[in-house]
C-alpha cells in the first residue's frame, strides 16, 4: 500500500465564537477575520510540514484546491506543489487537484502540471476534481448544470494536449483553440497518472472506471461512512472486472499519542475545532441546482453527497468523532490495527492521511507526522503487495515492501 | 384545457403544450415554479385561446440538454412557434418566462402584437441586487415568492422535502415519491439556472429597446425574488409600456392576484 500525507493548509486561528457569529466557513466567510500575518505563518508552516512528511517517510504529499474557504487556503495548490517539487527529492507530488472545469482555457492546467512534472522530475500526480459546489458554483460562479459537461470536455482537451505528438485544433462546446501545442510537455510518458477526487457521485465512479483513473474518496466523514461510498464504487468497478485496490484511495484523519489522557489533552480541542468550526458550512451552498445529477438523486445518494463531512450539523465532541470514525486516534499499535482494517474493508491501495487538521499547531503537527510516518506507516506498507500500482508517478519513490510500479511498457 | 406533446426539430424536443379557451391565440410562458393550468390561465382563456408550452427541462418537456444558453433557448422557441403556426399574437411571460418573452419580442417584434411581462428576470443592477434564490432556504424562498406566507402554496413550498435534510429510503413508496419530487425539482431548477446562474443577466438590456409593441410591466408589490424596483428599469428600455404594481402579491403575482392581472392584460390588448 502507498500512504500519502494530505494537507489542507487550514487557517488555524478563527475566533472562539466563529460558529455562533457566522453562517459559513466557505464562500461568504467574513474577510475581516483574515490576517495576512497569520496566513503567512500558515503557508510557511504548511510547506515545512509537507517537507517534514516527505523526510519522515511518507510516499507522497498531497495538496488540494479550495476557494473562499478558511479551512483550505490553497486556491492554487500548484504554487505549493511547485515549492515541494523543488525541495523534495523522491516523494510523489500529488496535486489533488485542479478543478479543470473552472479554467479558461483548460490547457492552463495542462501547462502548469507539465511544468510541475518537469520540475519534480516526473513525480507528479494530476488530480482532476469536478470540484465542490462551494468552490465551483459559488466561489467561481460556474453554472452547476453545465459543470460536469465542461469537466468532461476539459479533461479530453488536457489529456490530448499531453498525449498527442502533433499540434491539433480543438473545437469544443466551451473551448475553441486553433493551435493546441503546449510547451512544456510532461516528463512522464505520455502523462502523469490521473487521480479523481470525488464525494460519492455515481457519475464519478463510472468515469474513473471507464477512463482508468484512480478514484479517491475525499471527505472528512471517516471510514464508517466511507465504507458505504467505497462499496458503491467497488460494485461498479467489479461489474467492469476491476478489483485492483490501487485503483482507489481514501482520506482519513489520524492522530497518535501514548495513552488516552495524552490523546485528549493534545488533540481533542483541535479535532473539535476542525469539525465544529471549519466544517461549519451554510447548507444552502451545498446543493446548487444541477450539481448532483438525476441518477445520483435517484439512487438515493443524498446525504453522502450533500452533507459535508458529518451526518448532522450539530457540534460534536472528540469522543463522538472517534466513535463515528471521523478521526482515527490512539496509540501507534491501535492506529495501525484500525488503519489496516480500514484499508482492507474499503479495499483501497492509497491511504491519504491528514496529520495536521483544524488548529493543530506546528510542533504538534510535526510530532503527529513523525509518529505516524515512523511508527504506523512501515507496518501498513506490505498490504496489497500482490497487486501492481498502475497509478503511481513513473519517477516517484517506491519504498521497500510496497507494490512495484509497472514500467510504461506494461 | 387539453394537453398535447409537440415534436420540435424532428423529435429532438418533445414539448408539453397546454391549451384552453377559444378566440384569438395568446402565448403564455411560465415561470420558475413550472407550469400548471391555473385559475389565472382560466381567466385569460375566457377571451382567448391560451397556448402555454412547458419549457424543456420542466415536467415532461425534453431536450434541455441541447440548450446551452439563452440564444439556443430563443431559437428553440421560434421553432416551436413555427411548429404551432403561431404568428401575430400577444405574448405574456411570467418570471423566467417573462425573460424569455422579452427576448422573443426583441428578436421578432413583428411576430408579437402585445407584450406583457410579469416579474421578469433578465436585468441586473448592482445597487438593487436580486437575491440568490438558489441558495436561500425553502422557508425564505416561500416568503420571497408569496405575499401571504400562510397561503396553501407558500406553506407547501416552505415545508417541501430538501435533499440535504432528507434521508430517503428508495425501497419504500414514500421514499420513491420523495425522490421523484426531488428529481423533478432538480431538473426544473437546473434548467432555470442555465439562464439565471450566477447572475440573471444574459445581455437583455442590449436588446430590450427592440420591444416596441404596446407593452405592460406587472409586478407584485412585495416580490422578494426580483425586487419591484426592476419594473421601472424594464420600462425605461421599452418605449411603449406601462407599469402596474399589484398590491398583496409577490413574485407569484399571476397566481396570487389572478383576476387583477388578467384584467390588466385585457386592458393591454384593447390598446
Amino acid at each position: 500500500m502507498k500512504i500519502e500525507m494530505f494537507h489542507l493548509c487550514p487557517y488555524r486561528d478563527l475566533p472562539e465564537d466563529f460558529r455562533e457569529k457566522n453562517r459559513s466557513v466557505w464562500v461568504d466567510v467574513p474577510s475581516h477575520l483574515f490576517d495576512a500575518e497569520i496566513a503567512s505563518r500558515t503557508y510557511n508552516e504548511t510547506l515545512d510540514e509537507l517537507m517534514y512528511g516527505a523526510e519522515m517517510g511518507y510516499d507522497g504529499i498531497c495538496v488540494n484546491e479550495h476557494h473562499q474557504n478558511a479551512y483550505g487556503l490553497m486556491p492554487s495548490p500548484n504554487i505549493m506543489a511547485a515549492a515541494m517539487s523543488r525541495e523534495t527529492e523522491d516523494v510523489a507530488i500529488i496535486v489533488m487537484g485542479n478543478s479543470i472545469a473552472l479554467y479558461d482555457p483548460p490547457i492552463r492546467v495542462a501547462e502548469e502540471m507539465a511544468m510541475l512534472d518537469c520540475i519534480s522530475g516526473g513525480r507528479l500526480v494530476a488530480g482532476f476534481p469536478v470540484g465542490s459546489a462551494m468552490d465551483t458554483a459559488y466561489g467561481y460562479g460556474a453554472n452547476p448544470a453545465l459543470l460536469r459537461d465542461k469537466y468532461a470536455e476539459a479533461e479530453e482537451l488536457i489529456l490530448r494536449a499531453w498525449e498527442e505528438k502533433e499540434l491539433f485544433s480543438f473545437d469544443g462546446k466551451y473551448t475553441q483553440l486553433r493551435y493546441v501545442n503546449i510547451w512544456p510537455r510532461p516528463m512522464q510518458d505520455p502523462c502523469p497518472p490521473v487521480w479523481v477526487p470525488g464525494a460519492g457521485s455515481i457519475e464519478t465512479w463510472n468515469h474513473c472506471i471507464d477512463k482508468g483513473h484512480l478514484y479517491a474518496y475525499l471527505s472528512y466523514s471517516g471510514f464508517k461512512r466511507g465504507k458505504q461510498v467505497m462499496d458503491g464504487f467497488w460494485k461498479v468497478a467489479n461489474a467492469a472486472g476491476v478489483d485492483n485496490p490501487y485503483h482507489a484511495g481514501f482520506l482519513q484523519l489520524v492522530c497518535i499519542a501514548d495513552n488516552e489522557d495524552e490523546l485528549h489533552e493534545k488533540y481533542a480541542a483541535h479535532t473539535e475545532y476542525f469539525f465544529n468550526k471549519m466544517l461549519h458550512v451554510y447548507p444552502g451552498f451545498s446543493d446548487p441546482p444541477g450539481y448532483r445529477t438525476v441518477d445520483t438523486i435517484k439512487a438515493g445518494l443524498l446525504a453522502q453527497t450533500t452533507t459535508f463531512g458529518r451526518a448532522s450539523n450539530k457540534e460534536a465532541t472528540f469522543d463522538e468523532l472517534r466513535e463515528a470514525g471521523n478521526v482515527v486516534a490512539g496509540t501507534p499499535e491501535q492506529v495501525t490495527e484500525q488503519l489496516r482494517s480500514v484499508a482492507r474493508d474499503l479495499h483501497i491501495g492509497h491511504l491519504m492521511i491528514l496529520n495536521q487538521f483544524g488548529s493543530i499547531p506546528h510542533e504538534l503537527a510535526k510530532e503527529n507526522i513523525r509518529r505516524t510516518a515512523q511508527e504506523v506507516i512501515p507496518k501498513l506498507r506490505d498490504m496489497w503487495s500482490e497487486y501492481e500500482d498502475h497509478w503511481w508517478p513513473q519517477n516517484a519513490i517506491v519504498r521497500e515492501g510496497s507494490a512495484a510500479t509497472p514500467t510504461p511498457a506494461d | 384545457m387539453n394537453e398535447k406533446s409537440v415534436s420540435v426539430r424532428n423529435g429532438n424536443f418533445q414539448v408539453d403544450v397546454l391549451e384552453g379557451g377559444s378566440g384569438n391565440p395568446l402565448l403564455y410562458l411560465h415561470g420558475i415554479a413550472g407550469l400548471e393550468w391555473t385559475l389565472f390561465l382560466d381567466q385569460l382563456a375566457e377571451g382567448h385561446r391560451v397556448i402555454a408550452p412547458r419549457t424543456p427541462g420542466f415536467g415532461g418537456s425534453t431536450g434541455t440538454e441541447q440548450l446551452l444558453d439563452i440564444h439556443d433557448l430563443n431559437y428553440f422557441y421560434l421553432d416551436l412557434l413555427d411548429e404551432l403556426g403561431l404568428d401575430n399574437l400577444p405574448i405574456v411571460g411570467h418570471s423566467l418566462g417573462g425573460m424569455f418573452a422579452a427576448e422573443l419580442a426583441a428578436m421578432q417584434p413583428a411576430r408579437f402584437s402585445h407584450v406583457a411581462l410579469a416579474a421578469p428576470f433578465g436585468l441586473w443592477n448592482d445597487s438593487d441586487p436580486i437575491p440568490d434564490l438558489f441558495s436561500i432556504s425553502l422557508p425564505e424562498l416561500a416568503t420571497a415568492m408569496y405575499a401571504d406566507v400562510k397561503s396553501e402554496p407558500a406553506a407547501a413550498l416552505a415545508t417541501a422535502p430538501q435533499a440535504r435534510m432528507t434521508e430517503v429510503d428508495p425501497s419504500t413508496e414514500e421514499g420513491q415519491a420523495t425522490l421523484n419530487f426531488l428529481v423533478e425539482r432538480a431538473k426544473s431548477m437546473s434548467t432555470a439556472a442555465k439562464y439565471l446562474w450566477p447572475i440573471p443577466n444574459r445581455g437583455l438590456s442590449k436588446r430590450l429597446h427592440r420591444v416596441t409593441q404596446p407593452a405592460q410591466i406587472i409586478w407584485g408589490q412585495s416580490d422578494g425574488i426580483v425586487p419591484p424596483g426592476y419594473a421601472e428599469r424594464f420600462a425605461a428600455k421599452m418605449p411603449n409600456t406601462a407599469v402596474h404594481v399589484v398590491p398583496n402579491a409577490a413574485h407569484m403575482v399571476v397566481d396570487e392576484q389572478p383576476g387583477h392581472v388578467a384584467g390588466l392584460i385585457e386592458g393591454l390588448l384593447a390598446r
